[in-house]
């Protein structure tokens, strides 16, 4: 085999150096943003590194907005969604994808159907509802609302991961004298973790941005989530751009964090669930 | 995975999942509040001016009223269907804050208390200015209580003038267009002009339109009548000035603007008085390099003009004794010693709309009011010739809010500037999209 002319990877290290400049430049740029002063944010001629590196912007974050407050609530409300989403997406799809119900397939189809159907017309109708069973400006409000989106969504995401574990392992283990609980529990579950992985980081990343029903269904300040107070803090007819790019940074990062820990399930579950 | 530590596991789970459904729970009763509390909504998100409502808010529960005011911070994006859910679901706030044309939204709805006797008392006490009480009469009752004004201006950078050799800032239309072209060198613009599908666009482009004698688009009966030879004239300067504007000013809104303003990349600017207070941190430049005057006029048929913004408040209170107390708590804002804390929550963009309220200490000794003295003076008095569409000349047309709602404005600005549509079309189109509008 003759060994590739190193000009023969020019063209992909062309494609990934310029890929990589469209996807992390804005985020550089957001970074050091968040550290430089007002003047320094919009001058005509801009620094790659801040002449005067500040960090008034995220001290004026942190003490004069209620950032924590946002942080606190989208934490709760995010880790939450993501436990519940966990628990009723595995339980729907061992039921509907492991265990032989009749007219299981029919259902999974209409939870998929149900995932179509888009969030804003359910806006009014959710929040009479949640209105009449006094939930309104309640933390619990969002947690059930993202559960109900996500839910669905992984129930389809857990379809490819249940395919992937032969069936010979639970007749095995059926043999044994395993029940269907202790199957799943003990059999399905520990096989089935890039999958449920896949799930908890698709569910919090999804809650962590979700903005449409938390403006609406929060109002008061002290349970408002980042979405809602980093758009409080663009405002209306003045911007203040360094505090706007620290609250960004400050944003980013937890959401970038379960990728660490679990991206390579998460893009290995969203391939498992496209092929099976 | 071992069965022992699987169970474990299990247990932290569960146990976290009970520890987060704790934190979960915690919330507030909702909007309603409990029998003692008056609910506030205003949409003013901004740190300082939350802050510097809710000092205005502790010194009155301070005073120890029988209903103590609690405020809840709102988003206008949001608002509108908001407050209809509230108001559907029996939870709507005592005092919700509110412009003209949101007014007439929110009216419909069922649950705006008449507070006209409020009103006249006020206006005794205070002396309204007529621009901002006109827009909340209707069916001879007053429905808002007006609160603080906006009005915008031609901010203009004397620095940048003055080195162009423009001695004066431009007074009427031609010598804007002038200007702009003149101070259009390198990377610097002329101006900075929004054109983006929303309410700033929708605001330069109405100033412009009142001082090119555009500003009525409404026939006496409350007809829509925009396809106008005036109208035209109008989207015509505002095309032409776009040219003159940053190449990005279709994405733009409040925000850029002011940044290619303060950072030299544009020479002038049309906007509100948000304009002085972050001028000299943001521009690295002395106060003195900041101008500001009226907003240019047309030569012929044109008049003194510009938007302006009656803001004021609604009392939504769904029994008499919240009501009057929502009622005490606004006679305590307007009473000039107190009235400086809720126009200084942003400096030079709240202006006073009484007339010891323009004078008041509270109000003057303001460091950023002091500074621009000269700027303040001047958007009183360009607040004399203010005006609103669909409230211009004591007109009030109950279905404004479906025209301001959909930007309608901003959608002819971008038609031209991103589709290349003329004037006349833009206009033509203009007046069919009002009428659809309306007639939903």
């Amino acid at each position: 085999m003759t060994p590739r002319l190193p000009w023969a990877r020019l063209p992909r290290l062309v494609t990934w150096i310029l890929l990589t400049v469209v996807v992390i430049g804005p985020l550089y740029w957001v970074t050091i943003s968040s550290f430089k002063d007002r003047e320094e944010i919009l001058r005509t001629t801009p620094t790659l590194i801040p002449t005067n590196p500040t960090l008034d912007n995220f001290r004026q974050l942190f003490t004069a907005t209620d950032y924590p407050s946002y942080l606190t609530n989208s934490l709760v409300v995010a880790l939450l969604t993501a436990l519940f989403t966990v628990l009723v997406s595995f339980a729907a799809a061992y039921g509907l994808y492991r265990l032989r119900i009749p007219g299981g397939n029919k259902v999974a189809g209409l939870i998929l159907v149900a995932y179509m159907i888009p969030g804003t017309l359910l806006l009014v109708p959710l929040y009479q509802s949640f209105a009449a069973v006094q939930l309104i400006d309640t933390r619990n409000a969002l947690v059930i609302v993202n559960v109900a989106f996500t839910a669905p969504f992984c129930t389809w995401l857990l379809r490819g991961f249940f395919m992937a574990i032969p069936r010979d392992i639970d007749e095995a283990a059926a043999v044994d004298g395993a029940g269907p609980v202790r199957m799943m529990l003990r059999i399905v579950l520990p096989l089935l973790a890039p999958g449920i992985a896949t799930v908890a980081v698709y569910a919090f990343v999804f809650s962590w941005t979700e903005f449409v029903f938390a403006s609406q269904l929060v109002i008061s300040d002290q349970l408002k989530t980042l979405p809602i107070g980093l758009s409080a803090i663009m405002g209306q007819y003045t911007v203040n751009w360094g505090l706007l790019m620290a609250g960004t940074v400050c944003t980013i990062i937890p959401a970038i964090v379960p990728f660490l820990f679990a991206g390579r399930y998460f893009v290995g579950g969203l391939t498992t669930g496209a092929l099976k | 995975m071992r069965y022992g530590k699987f169970k474990r596991l299990t247990a932290v789970a569960a146990v976290s999942v009970l520890g987060l459904a704790a934190a979960a729970c915690g919330g507030s009763s909702g909007s309603a509040g409990n029998d003692k509390t008056l609910v506030l909504w205003h949409m003013e998100q901004p740190p300082n001016r939350v802050q510097g409502f809710q000092q205005l808010i502790d010194a009155y529960n301070a005073t120890d009223p029988e209903y103590q005011v609690q405020a809840q911070v709102q988003d206008w994006n949001q608002i509108y269907t908001k407050i209809a859910g509230a108001v559907q679901s029996q939870t709507q706030p005592d005092i919700l804050f509110t412009i003209p044309d949101f007014t007439t939204y929110v009216r419909p709805l069922g649950e705006v208390r008449p507070v006209t006797s409020l009103v006249e008392e006020l206006d005794q006490a205070h002396t309204f200015g007529e621009a901002a009480k006109a827009p909340y009469r209707d069916d001879d009752e007053y429905w808002a209580v007006p609160l603080f004004g906006m009005v915008q201006m031609l901010w203009y950078r004397a620095d940048l003038l003055q080195a162009a050799g423009i001695s004066e800032p431009p007074r009427t239309t031609a010598e804007l267009l002038a200007a702009a072209e003149r101070l259009s060198s390198g990377d610097q613009n002329g101006i900075a002009l929004p054109a983006g599908r929303n309410l700033a666009t929708d605001q330069v482009l109405y100033s412009l339109m009142l001082t090119t004698g555009a500003g009525d688009f409404f026939t006496e009966s409350g007809e829509i009548n925009f396809n106008t030879p005036e109208t035209v004239r109008a989207l015509t300067l505002y095309r032409d000035l776009l040219k003159f504007s940053p190449s990005d000013s279709g994405n733009y809104s409040w925000g850029e603007p002011q940044a290619a303003f303060n950072s030299g990349a544009a020479a002038m600017a049309i906007e509100k008085g948000q304009y002085l207070a972050p001028f000299e941190q943001e521009s690295g430049r002395p106060a003195s390099d900041l101008g500001c005057a009226p907003i240019p006029v047309a030569e012929s048929g044109g008049q003194p003009g510009s938007i302006y913004y009656s803001n004021a408040a609604m009392v939504m209170s769904k029994d008499d004794e919240k009501a009057a107390g929502a009622e005490e708590f606004l006679r305590f804002v307007l009473q000039p010693e107190n009235y400086g804390t809720l126009l200084n929550a942003e400096p030079g963009l709240f202006l006073p709309l009484t007339a010891d309220g323009a004078t008041a200490e509270s109000w003057t000794s303001n460091e950023v009011v002091q500074k621009y003295r000269g700027c303040v003076e001047a958007m009183l008095k360009q607040s004399e010739t203010g005006a609103l569409f669909g409230f211009v000349d004591g007109q009030y047309v109950d279905s404004v809010g479906k025209i301001s709602g959909q930007n309608v404005l901003a959608q002819v600005v971008q038609r031209m500037y991103s589709n290349g549509e003329s004037p006349e079309a833009a206009a033509q189109w203009g007046e069919e999209q009002m009428r659809a509008a309306v007639a939903e």
